[in-house]
């Protein structure tokens, strides 16, 4: 009875070591996570970048698709946000405008402006996870996915990325049993994430170009394949800049219907 | 020694090399089949591949299917399982919480229905997940609250309560894409759509969601059904079919010879030369690298009676003569002697009928004609050499008490001993004394045939292969009657140029311009700088090359005004509302022409939805199709909902731009690439889906002349052409060319048949006489066909090479005893008696068996095995008839003409036998040279008559010469 106690002893010493000397080299989880989520959509204070996206179908056809994205923090704390999306091209989705007020805990508010329809309607939120203008990307991918929403585990460590395995708490919400990401160590830019469905992974986003950008770094190229459907989407951003003093008051009904031309070139 | 002793002589000589050499040829093609079926790989041979699949009715290369498999890729559409469920206990019909969790357990089982599960290799092979059509997979759009649009899954997860449930047929019903596809109108039944990746694989899937069914508890029903289903379960049923019949048969038969001939010995030879017979064929067909199609499977069926056909004929001879001779090599050389040629010509005959449907254009069909045909030489050998073979390695003892007792000096004539015997004795007294009536008879019974014929109806539905209680045809039926139908056909519109040339456009595009300008209420100095560009299309327009050229010179130059109007505004004094307007109205030109660039995307154009909508209206009338789903109805849905769920907008918008805002809505749904479905990538191809509430090829036909009528007389806009695929299209088309191919084809052959005839006995008009009893059957099966309502359809189109080869073998064996009779008796009269005794006894025994040994084929449970069984009784029946009755009634009544007194009996020396064999030839070639070389046929009528004529006069030379001189022409 001694002798096994001793060795229980032992054994919890053993790994409370382990875990130490982990927690040395590498941040907590929680850490990863909350970095990760700054790189990909909290840096600067604001950002606007001009986006060519290019959905190409299982026959390898490609219809392009060019819009501004206009993104303001609302808080210093990751959480609050907007995003102002306008198109540009095609020719007769011009001025057409998204628009997405981000919270955490609660619903996003989101709304669209469509110009030949002169209507500004607003978008139920319930489900994010539908496709963004046709996109392979979802509306979640483009304004981001809560951390709240998912509970986080460290899978592996290799000698460039933390590889962190989400599941979701709310499994009826979302169409995957869980998501892979690979976090770059340094930067910690999300540089591959991989979604799996009993067992299968049927979907994979990769970061394919990175470049730092007013001392940000930044993904300049993103492809989200399908691979059940076969098509993949290219987000290219072309003009990114941060810090523009984007003002609070382009977030509204007024400013959908009469887009801000100056932030818009 | 002559060809016909030389043949026989290898049996009765060296009997145990011959069947030596069966037993071994059949064992190696056997092991030549088994061998690469069960170890794959190990031979370079290939195995037993099964193709159930109606589809190969027609050539790969066909430009229809070639069409199909194009436009598939390109709106990226799969062939569909329809799975329905109907509720008639609940009062709410499926709408309640437990048939609800059903289906969607269901869904989600089918979902998992690919790769492994299914025993496949390729993890995408099976049900596609991503394009099911269930309540939990397809999006339901809707008003969320005041100015609030809501795109969510129909059915998420299964509803707890009944109102939930309700909710959920309330919410299906206000979506024009779901109503009467995914949920009845009734709201008794609800369907599921499972594309499919290969429909080869519907009988796994099948079965797999059959299993899964089997353990849902309740009053629901569920039905599974679709063409691939159909096609895939029939083969799998076929296989059972083709282990169960053709042995079935086999025993009938064999039970029948027994009671004929009394001695089983004997009758086992037939017996294994047609088993040897039909395994060789298949084994050939296999090793040549032939797959089993429907067609190919029922050759063993085919060959059988054919195969059996001569061993009667000379068993019953032998049966009839063993007696006199009492020594069985001088008995059956006796036989084979009396016998050879006419069993020669009734096996050319009939293996010419079958090789016929060589030249039809439908390669399931020249499969199957060409190795019936090679099966009857077979036959035809083996008949001659193993049936001999046989009889010799008997030991003489064993035939002691075989045989007619009764041995007369002479031919036997009737055999009064039997009831079979007097009452053929009595058909021929009949005969001859009644020939006129019997003649009258026949007239008549061609008018009701003919009537018959007019009133057949070409017709076919690969789901009513299946008998009517068969659970595909339940199916079939109860889920046409709730839903808008599950056989899909598809409508493509294409543009057929690529749009109008520069100098046309740069015309259009001028007006196009200047009327936008004006609609604009611009001031008079912007609006003036604008019309400047309406003006350089004129100046630089002429140097651009192409429209492209000419778009992107017009663009820079407004680019370029643009900018200098935004570098204005940013100096310009805030309140100067001429600046902004200035760069406004370039803006709004740039639009403009951007939207030059997608003026050939022509399905964003309302024009072109509202013609969709107008070809929709027209499908519904015509009462066939059920329902049928478009572009423009998703566009309507869309439109109606994003301005609040007001019904007045169940429109299509006014602009392009605005449907192209509606399409872009309903891309950010769940299912963004069901828009592909409905339209080309380049909005340039749509398709529109059309349900048929029935897989006859018919009704499908009917559609296609409707909306062909309807799209002469409604122009499309664009300069859009329309064209169908899809399966129950294809169905339509290699109908057609069935129909019409089995006509050539059977025409070619009856003129080979007839040359063949008139050859045999070296006289045109025997050669006609002899071609009667085969016309008479084939106007009666036809006639009756069309008297009964029995659609035209594959198996009866088969039927006619069947008959072609069956009943002339009766007409020769009839003739030529008769005109050997003839020729020892001298008449007519003194000749019927003997004809009615041996000759025409082999001839009903002939019907009787073969008719009797396939009627097992009745109790098949796949219909065309019903109808060959059914027909091949009839065909034989009156082919046995009216060999009987009518020809000795033509002989009594031609009988002058039959047999004139000149006896040199050469064509040549017959100035009119030589003309018609000449004429006949002519056209044989002439209908052969038309299939295959696809000559016109004025060009070739031309060229026949230039035969025609000069054969004629060659024929009259040479029927003229000295060596025809006959000793009535001195006197």
């Amino acid at each position: 009875m001694i002798k096994h106690a001793k060795m229980m002893l032992l054994a919890t010493c053993l790994i409370t070591l382990t875990c130490s000397a982990l927690a040395q080299d590498a941040p907590s989880v929680d850490e990863i996570i909350k970095k990760a989520n700054h790189a990909a959509y909290y840096q600067g204070s604001d950002g606007r970048a001009k986006v060519k996206m290019s959905i190409k179908d299982k026959q390898g056809n490609v219809r392009e698709r060019e819009f501004f994205i206009l993104r303001r923090n609302a808080d210093d704390k990751d959480e609050e946000q907007q995003f102002y999306v306008y198109f540009n091209s095609p020719a007769d989705v011009r001025e057409m405008v998204f628009m997405v007020w981000k919270h955490v805990g609660k619903d996003d508010d989101r709304w669209l402006y469509l110009p030949a329809l002169d209507a500004v309607r607003q978008i139920a939120a319930t489900d994010k996870r539908t496709s963004f203008v046709g996109s392979t990307f979802f509306y979640e991918d483009v304004s981001g996915r809560s951390i709240e929403e998912d509970v986080h585990e460290l899978v592996e460590t290799t000698d460039n990325f933390y590889v962190i395995k989400n599941v979701p708490k709310n499994p009826g919400s979302v169409e995957f049993d869980s998501y892979k990401v690979y976090i770059h160590k340094t930067t910690f830019i999300p540089v591959k994430v991989e979604y799996e469905k009993g067992g299968n992974i049927y979907r994979v986003g990769e970061a394919q170009k990175v470049d730092t950008i007013d001392g940000f770094p930044t993904v300049t190229k993103n492809v989200m394949k399908d691979l059940n459907s076969g098509s993949e989407t290219t987000i290219e951003y072309l003009k990114v800049d941060y810090n523009v003093g984007i003002p609070e008051n382009i977030y509204t009904e007024r400013f959908m219907r009469r887009a801000p031309r100056q932030y818009l070139n | 020694m002559p060809f016909s002793q030389r043949v026989v002589a290898l049996g009765i000589r060296h009997p145990r090399a011959i069947t030596a050499s069966m037993v071994i040829s059949a064992l190696l093609l056997i092991a030549a089949v088994a061998i690469p079926t069960l170890l794959p790989g190990s031979l370079p041979l290939p195995p037993v591949r099964v193709d159930t699949d109606p589809e190969n009715m027609l050539s790969r290369t066909e430009p229809v299917r070639l069409y199909h498999d194009s436009m598939k890729k390109v709106f990226d559409l799969n062939e569909i399982i329809v799975v329905g469920v109907v509720n008639d206990s609940h009062p709410e019909g499926v709408f309640n919480p437990e048939t609800l969790r059903q289906v969607y357990e269901l869904t989600e089982y089918a979902k998992t229905l690919r790769g492994e599960v299914i025993g496949l290799d390729d993890p995408m092979a099976g049900v596609v997940p991503m394009d099911i059509i269930a309540p939990s997979t397809v999006d339901n759009i809707e008003q969320g609250g005041p100015g609030e649009v809501k795109f969510e899954w129909l059915m998420k997860e299964p509803p707890a309560t009944e109102e939930e449930a309700l909710a959920v047929r309330d919410r299906a019903a206000k979506i024009p894409f779901l109503q009467g596809t995914l949920v009845s109108e009734s709201g008794k039944a609800l369907a599921i759509y499972l594309p499919i990746t290969s429909k080869d694989l519907s009988y796994r899937i099948y079965s797999k969601l059959q299993k899964k069914i089997a353990e849902f508890p309740g009053a629901e029903q569920w039905h599974i059904t679709g063409l691939p289903v159909a096609n895939d379960t029939f083969g799998v049923e076929m296989f059972i079919q083709m282990a169960i019949s053709a042995p079935l048969a086999m025993l009938v038969i064999f039970l029948l010879m027994l009671y004929f001939f009394r001695k089983f010995v004997l009758i086992l030879a037939p017996m294994l030369l047609a088993v040897y017979v039909v395994v060789v064929n298949m084994g050939l067909l296999i090793v040549t690298g032939n797959t089993i199609h429907i067609m190919s499977s029922m050759i063993p069926i085919f060959i059988m009676p054919i195969s059996i056909l001569d061993s009667i004929h000379i068993l019953s001879f032998f049966f009839d003569r063993y007696q006199k001779f009492k020594d069985r090599r001088k008995a059956i050389e006796h036989v084979m002697d009396t016998l050879f040629s006419a069993m020669l010509y009734t096996s050319l005959t009939s293996a010419a009928g079958f090789a016929s449907l060589a030249i039809t254009p439908i390669p399931p069909v020249q499969i199957f004609g060409i190795y019936v045909a090679i099966g009857i030489m077979i036959a035809w050998f083996f008949t001659m050499t193993f049936i001999p073979a046989y009889i010799m390695l008997l030991p003489e003892r064993t035939l002691a008490r075989f045989g007619s007792m009764i041995s007369e000096e002479d031919d036997s004539g009737p055999d009064t001993s039997t009831r079979l015997g007097r009452l053929l004795a009595g058909a021929g007294v009949f005969t001859f004394r009644h020939a006129r009536i019997v003649l009258v008879g026949a007239v008549l019974l061609g008018v009701v045939a003919a009537y018959g014929i007019s009133k057949i109806q070409v017709n076919d539905n690969p789901t009513r292969w299946f008998k009517h209680s068969h659970p595909i045809r339940v199916a079939d039926r109860v889920l046409n009657e709730h839903f808008g139908g599950t056989y899909m056909a598809y409508l493509a519109l294409q543009p057929e140029s690529t749009g109008p040339e520069l100098g046309e456009y740069a015309v259009d595009l001028e007006a196009r311009l200047r009327r936008t300008v004006d609609e604009m209420n611009l001031d008079e100095e912007p609006k003036n700088a604008l019309l400047a560009i309406a003006s350089l299309l004129h100046e630089k327009g002429a140097e651009t090359q192409t429209i492209q050229e000419l778009r992107q010179m017009l663009h820079k130059e407004a680019d370029d005004r643009l900018n200098a109007a935004s570098e204005a505004l940013m100096t310009a004094d805030p309140e100067d509302s001429v600046a902004e307007s200035l760069v406004e109205a370039w803006e709004d030109l740039l639009l403009f022409l951007d939207m030059e660039e997608q003026r050939n995307e022509i399905f964003k154009q309302p024009e072109a939805l509202a013609y969709l909508e107008k070809l929709q209206n027209k499908l519904l009338e015509t009462n066939v199709v059920g329902k049928s789903n478009s572009l423009t109805d998703i566009v309507k849905t869309v439109y109606r909902e994003l301005m609040e769920g007001n019904a007045d907008y169940f429109t299509i918008p006014e602009t392009a731009r605005a449907v192209a805002q509606c399409l872009i809505t309903f891309e950010s749904s769940h299912r963004p690439q069901d828009l592909g479905h409905f339209v080309s990538h380049d909005f340039r191809e749509t398709s529109l889906w059309v349900q048929l509430k029935s897989g006859n090829n018919q009704d499908m036909k009917y559609v296609t002349e409707v909306m062909d009528a309807f799209i002469a007389e409604n122009p499309p806009p664009f300069g859009l052409k329309h064209h169908w695929f899809g399966l129950t299209y294809i169905n339509v088309v290699w109908q057609e060319k069935m129909v019409i191919g089995m006509l050539n084809a059977f025409l070619g052959s009856f003129l080979i048949v007839l040359l063949m005839m008139t050859v045999l006995f070296r006289s045109g008009l025997w050669g006609l006489i002899s071609m009667i009893p085969l016309t008479v059957t084939i106007a009666l099966i036809y006639g009756v066909v069309g008297l009964m309502g029995k659609d035209y359809d594959m198996p009866v189109a088969v039927l006619s090479s069947l008959t072609l080869g069956l009943a002339v073998d009766f007409a020769i064996h009839f003739l030529s005893r008769s005109r050997e009779y003839h020729d020892l008796k001298g008449n007519w009269e003194g000749a019927y008696p003997l004809v009615y005794g041996e000759p025409v006894r082999a001839i009903t025994r002939n019907v009787i068996a073969v008719a009797i040994g396939f009627t097992p084929l009745l109790a098949a449970p796949l219909v065309p095995y019903n109808t060959v069984g059914f027909f091949m009784a009839g065909i034989l029946a009156c082919a046995g008839l009216s060999t009987l009755f009518f020809l000795p009634a033509l002989i009594k009544v031609l009988e002058k003409l039959l047999f004139p007194q000149d006896k040199i009996c050469r064509i040549t020396c017959r100035c009119g036998t030589c003309v018609v064999t000449a004429v006949i030839a002519t056209a044989t070639v002439a209908l052969n040279v038309q299939q295959f070389l696809d000559m016109t046929w004025t060009g070739l009528s031309l060229v026949s008559l230039v035969v025609v004529l000069a054969s004629g006069t060659v024929c009259f030379f040479m029927s003229r010469r000295e060596s025809c001189k006959t000793v009535s022409d001195e006197k």
